[in-house]
Parts: C-alpha cells; sequence; structure tokens
C-alpha cells in the first residue's frame, strides 16, 4: 500500500456516509448526498488509477465526472418541476 | 521519502482531510442552503489537491493532463449545479424559485 491507495481507501470510506445521506431525510438533502458522494468518487478514481499505475483508469474518472454532472442537472430538473419518485 | 514524495503525501492528505470535513458540514449542517456551502470545497480545492499530486508525480504526461482535466471540469461546472440545486430546493420548498411578492433579498439593517 503507497499513499495513492491509502488516500483512495480513505475516500472510498467516505462514501458510505454519504450514501447513508442519500437514502434518509427529505429528498433535497438525498440529492445533497448523492452530489457530494459522486464528487468524491471522481477524486477517488483518480487517486486509485495513479496508485495501481494505470493510465487507462484516469479516462474512467473523467467520463464519470461528466456523466454525473450530467445526471444529477437531470434530476436537479426533475426536483425543480415537482417530479419526484 | 524524498520531497517530492512528501509533497504528494501532504497534498493527497489534505485533499482526503478537505473531504471528510465536506461529509461532516454535509451531516452537521441543519438547513439544506447550509449544507450546499459544503460541497464547494470538496469540487473546487480538493481536485486541484489530487492534480497537483498527481502533477508531481506525472507531470505532462496523460496522468497529469487529465487529473488537470477532471479538477478544471469540476471547477467550472459544479457551481451551476449547486446553483440549480438552490433553485430546486426553493421550488420544492415553496412552489416556485422566484422571489415571492414582498420578499426581499436584503434585510434592511436597523434604524
Amino acid at each position: 500500500m503507497n499513499e495513492w491507495l491509502w488516500t483512495g481507501a480513505a475516500m472510498v470510506g467516505l462514501l458510505v456516509p454519504c450514501a447513508l445521506l442519500a437514502m434518509r431525510g427529505a429528498i433535497v438533502d438525498r440529492l445533497l448526498g448523492f452530489e457530494l458522494g459522486s464528487a468524491i468518487t471522481s477524486l477517488a478514481l483518480v487517486v486509485l488509477a495513479e496508485g495501481f499505475d494505470r493510465s487507462v483508469y484516469f479516462d474512467l474518472a473523467l467520463v464519470f465526472t461528466a456523466m454525473q454532472y450530467g445526471a444529477t442537472l437531470m434530476i436537479v430538473r426533475f426536483l425543480e418541476r415537482g417530479v419526484t419518485p | 521519502m524524498t520531497g517530492k514524495q512528501l509533497l504528494i503525501a501532504v497534498l493527497l492528505g489534505a485533499a482526503a482531510l478537505i473531504q471528510f470535513l465536506c461529509v461532516l458540514g454535509v451531516w452537521l449542517m441543519p438547513h439544506v442552503y447550509d449544507r450546499l456551502h459544503f460541497l464547494t470545497p470538496a469540487t473546487s480545492v480538493a481536485p486541484w489537491l489530487v492534480a497537483g499530486a498527481v502533477w508531481t508525480r506525472e507531470a505532462m504526461a496523460h496522468q497529469g493532463i487529465v487529473a488537470l482535466l477532471v479538477a478544471v471540469f469540476m471547477l467550472v461546472f459544479q457551481p451551476v449545479l449547486t446553483h440549480a440545486t438552490i433553485r430546486a430546493a426553493r421550488a420544492h420548498q415553496l412552489g416556485d424559485w422566484r422571489p415571492r411578492p414582498g420578499e426581499t433579498v436584503h434585510r434592511r439593517s436597523p434604524a
């Protein structure tokens, strides 16, 4: 284990409280848990890609970052229009 | 441990610490508008620390450029997402995000 993998493990660990946030409370609070978890996941993918020394995994982080932005924006727009699950 | 390794460890540690504090803030703040403030450091400071750590090791390689792109993407687009989230929260709460009649943004200071 090097410093990259330790940091990646810490970031993955931080996804647990984000997941709990995303599963409880009002729908806007759950959305915040999802947004924070997405941001942490993006950085965890970067750090783990460097830790495993696999440059191709960096592309996954970039694509995930772009797609989570679109997905979150779509959820937010639905929420604004009053469409809730 | 070389100076470069020490710098990487400090940058990564700072990024993880910032994210931890953001999670803590989102957990502990009482209201959604307070909680939203804690998304900002996780999306506009921590990515640059991680990109700095990657650049310290890889510089102008594929890894460094992509890490920089991730940081730039999050810095540019996360404020848009935060604004949209605030709008959605207000619309969800009040039915419409626009100011209601008689509602003022700034409170007048007492005379």
